[in-house]
């Protein structure tokens, strides 16, 4: 056996021994994951998807197709230079000698922050993912688009490493083909070296039905810089736990979050950010829109640890309730341990400012269109850090189209 | 040294001849817990049937539960078969006879707070001071006591109260923090020893502050205290604990639970000022101080504020929370958390929204220092029918030293989308430019940073009564004193 396969082991082994977090977790405290229990038992069948017209089909960029958990090479773009290869390709590749750096890839400790039985179950079970090497130097010229479809449960475990000053942009989206109950069970685990930039965009637009487990781990070393885009549109139940670890002086990370939300779904973000050296900076922002009876979770942890000075840490939480039925548990923390910090969080809750709705209408626009205007300045504050316009306008329609009388502005957006 | 005991049997025996006194000359339990003890305790209190029952309850669920590890302070364990859970006062014969025995330590801070001298015999329990010659004590506290009688108003320890007013305290006790609240408070439930009763009557202001009252007779300590207070409609109260002045005091655990009732129109404050024993500067010794408080605003436009202004205590457990149930209501919580040396604090806030229009303000500052843990730990909770509720919630944390730790916990759920809330919260250190401005026009760097730290607690210190507000500014230059450079 080689290392690859040890550790998958030692992962299951230990998903055995954990199982499923529960509600005495403090982390799955507002989040049942018990339900995810009877979807684990589900085994479908490896049903071919007809993808035409499903994605970002405009965007101009490479592409990695994943059907249901497996990479399709035929539906798939890769450019020749860069080393972009499938996960499991690049298993079946590797000798066992060389197999130690692929190891790390599928090596899970009970210890990691947000640790939780899920992760274990993916390094034990994951069945592909993209495996992405990015020399020192180089620029990936077009984004990496990377469109997951799927209908039924798929888990996949992505790879990113960006050698020093190296520069991409990566899109995960999500979208599944089916109304039935499947669970999606992604990683992605990223690292930086010095000076190297990413610019990370997660779509998840999965059925009604669906639930989402995901985890995105980020390891940054010196003056590298992150940017993370989340959205949350679909699934019933979606749940991501974004690990960032500033580990080297001078590394910065921007995480921003926006979900929209309606029926019965569940979104629960938990973000931790370590800031373990000096000199790093990290910035949050999320925000949800929720109407009918969803709930949204954010809870956003930063620990600066002993000497991390010059911290400069900003989070803020912003959440719209639309809906007598819907309802927010937020929960921004600090965790300090040295004194040379500028650490500052916000959370808020409310609706419309009712100036800003006067506004509108004594300009002659009706109320629901002042309402839809407005809700949708605060939801797209967000994503206007975002650099790529096609990818922005997607995401803007796509959620734009989750509100309630969308009809009469969406011609305000342009094309 | 003297113990509170001490101090309370000097007052007590003058305040409370019929009740009190009896109590002080009991015998001194054997270490230990069980439904015999507790038997035994209410048995010394003289205490009705009923009030055994609901003791002896409390203690079989207590049995029941196990001691919290979610708070972020780190102790051995206690071990609660090796505590004494009644002890009578010890003689007064034992306390030095003049202020030249007492720690000069302890004299030094006396000094700092301005404290009179007769008042620092009195709180070093020299012996053979005259408790009338406290500043008019006695004289004081009886022209009080018979104010509050003139205006209905009950003020007596809760010992008292549950003899001579049963309905009262049947209705309300255990009605807002329930025996099985926690395992601290069902601890407390069995055998609790004293602590204060107030009641005030439909439509009554209380014709002084009670906190005035109470600084003079300093009755409020105890290891396991229960206070409960009770607002009838459109009453007012203003309520003080605690001394500026360290109490030294042997008892390593101390429990309490202070339970608020108020009813419509009525408004409380409550304030306290902790100075227990934080223990030396190793960490060795000091007070744990696991407190449950929670008012209930039962009636509509109740109102309750919290303040607290915390320097002692090796540990610190403390969530003084409000329920705000009738419409209109509204919540305060102010608080200072000062940490230095090995000192931990995790205190913090509840507000449950349940009513309409119901308000809460959460003010929370924090300084930590040497190599002391603080944590603010609070929870925002609107509930479904909690229409157009408030919150507006500020924590800052200030950091001095390299070693210490500030750290920031708040929840907030929010069922209602016309509830609105605010969160905002900061962490640290004095700036440096600040401090260069002070030093340029001739401050020392200790008068800069005391000036600094003032200044981030003048929020909190403004809901003191005006007394205590200047104490505690001379309390927070004494607590942080040598942390600084």
């Amino acid at each position: 056996m080689n290392l690859v396969e040890e550790r998958r082991q030692e992962a299951l082994s230990l998903f055995e021994k954990v199982g499923l977090p529960n509600k005495r977790d403090e982390n799955w405290k507002y989040t049942d994951a018990s339900r995810l229990a009877d979807l684990l038992e589900i085994d479908g069948s490896n049903t071919a998807i007809n993808i035409e017209g499903l994605g970002m089909v405009d965007l101009d960029a490479y592409r990695m197709v994943f059907i249901n958990g497996a990479f399709d090479a035929a539906q798939s773009s890769l450019p020749d230079e860069v080393n972009i290869v499938s996960l499991a390709t690049l298993q079946s590749s590797v000798s066992d000698d060389d197999s130690q750096a692929l190891a790390k890839l599928f090596q899970v400790s009970g210890d990691e922050p947000l640790f939780n039985g899920l992760m274990a179950l993916n390094a034990a079970t994951a069945s592909d993912g993209a495996a992405v090497c990015l020399a020192d130097n180089s620029v990936l010229n077009k984004p990496l688009y990377i469109l997951h479809v799927s209908n039924q449960n798929n888990v996949i475990r992505h790879g990113l490493m960006l050698g020093e000053h190296a520069q991409a942009q990566v899109i995960e989206h999500f979208i599944s083909t089916a109304e039935n109950k499947a669970l999606s069970n992604c990683v992605t685990a990223l690292i930086l070296k010095n000076g190297a930039s990413l610019e990370h965009s997660r779509l998840q637009q999965e059925g009604k039905q669906q639930s989402h487990i995901a985890r995105v781990e980020v390891k940054q070393c010196r003056d590298s810089s992150y940017t993370f885009h989340g959205v949350e549109l679909g699934a019933s139940l979606s749940r991501t736990d974004l690990v960032v670890n500033l580990s080297e002086q001078g590394a910065s990370c921007a995480l921003n979050g926006l979900f929209v939300l309606d029926g019965r779904q569940h979104v629960d973000h938990h973000t931790r950010v370590d800031h373990t050296a000096p000199h790093c900076t990290s910035h949050e922002n999320y925000r949800t829109v929720l109407d009918g009876r969803s709930h949204a979770v954010f809870n956003g942890k930063v620990v600066v640890h002993e000497g991390a000075s010059k911290t400069d840490s900003v989070q803020s939480n912003g959440n719209l309730l639309l809906s007598k039925h819907a309802e927010i548990d937020t929960k921004p923390e600090l965790e300090i341990y040295n004194d040379d910090v500028k650490c500052a969080h916000g959370a808020t809750v409310g609706q419309l400012d009712d100036k800003q709705l006067f506004y509108l209408r004594s300009r002659g626009v009706s109320e629901e269109a002042a309402q839809e205007l407005l809700t949708f300045a605060f939801a797209d504050e967000v994503l206007a850090k975002m650099s790529n316009t096609t990818v922005r306008r997607y995401i803007e329609k796509a959620a734009f189209a989750k509100l309630p009388h969308s009809e009469g502005i969406e011609g305000l957006l342009g094309e | 040294m003297a113990t509170n005991e001490e101090i309370q049997e000097h007052l007590g025996e003058r305040e409370y001849e019929a009740g009190f006194v009896t109590d002080i000359e009991s015998e001194t339990l054997p270490p230990g817990l069980s439904e015999d003890v507790i038997r035994h305790i209410s048995a010394i209190k003289q205490e009705p049937e009923w009030m055994l029952d609901w003791r002896l309850e409390a203690y079989r669920h207590w049995l029941t539960m196990e001691e919290p590890t979610w708070a972020a302070v780190d102790y051995a364990p206690t071990d609660y078969q090796s505590i004494s859970y009644y002890s009578a006062p010890k003689s007064k014969d034992d306390g030095p006879e003049s202020l030249d025995e007492v720690d000069p330590e302890l004299l030094k801070t006396y000094e700092k707070l301005g404290i009179p001298l007769r008042e620092q015999e009195f709180l070093a329990g020299v012996t053979n001071v005259a408790v009338d010659a406290v500043f008019d004590s006695v004289s004081v506290a009886t022209t009080f006591k018979s104010k509050l009688t003139e205006a209905g108003v009950i003020f007596c320890p809760i010992s008292e109260a549950i003899i001579e007013y049963p309905e009262l305290v049947k209705q309300y006790l255990g009605s807002v923090v329930p025996p099985k609240d926690n395992f601290f408070a069902a601890l407390n439930c069995a055998v609790f020893t004293d602590g204060s009763f107030v009641y005030i009557p439909k439509g009554v202001r209380c014709p002084m502050e009670l906190s005035t009252y109470f600084r003079i007779n300093a009755l409020n300590t105890g290891q396991f205290e229960r206070t409960l207070i009770i607002a009838d409609e459109g009453a007012y109260v203003s309520y003080l604990e605690g001394c500026t002045a360290p109490m030294r005091d042997e008892n390593q655990l101390h429990a309490a639970v202070v339970e608020l009732v108020i009813l419509a129109d009525a408004e409380v404050k409550y304030a306290t000022v902790q100075n227990w024993y934080p223990g030396d500067e190793n960490g060795v010794g000091g007070i744990y101080n696991f407190v449950t408080k929670r008012a209930d605003c039962r009636g509509n436009r109740a109102k309750v504020s919290w303040t607290q202004v915390e320097t002692g205590s090796a540990i610190t457990w403390k969530y003084p929370s409000c329920i705000l149930q009738g419409d209109d209501s509204a919540g305060k919580f102010f608080s200072v958390a000062v940490t230095t040396n090995c000192q931990q604090a995790d205190t913090g806030t509840k507000m449950i929204h349940l009513g309409k229009n119901t308000k809460s303000t959460i003010i929370s500052k924090g300084i930590s220092a040497g190599r002391a843990q603080q944590s603010y730990r609070g929870l925002v909770r609107m509930g479904k029918n909690a229409e157009h509720a408030r919150n507006y919630t500020q924590c800052d944390s200030l950091l001095l030293g390299d070693k210490c730790g500030a750290h920031t916990f708040p929840y907030v759920e929010v069922k209602n989308p016309t509830a609105t809330l605010e969160h905002e919260a900061t962490t640290s250190k004095i700036g440096d430019d600040q401090l260069f401005y002070c030093q340029q026009r001739g401050l020392s760097e200790e008068g800069a940073v005391n000036m600094i730290v003032n200044g981030f607690c003048k929020d909190v210190f403004d809901e003191l009564p005006m007394e205590f507000a200047v104490e505690a500014n001379r309390l927070m230059e004494i607590s942080l004193e040598g942390s600084v450079g």
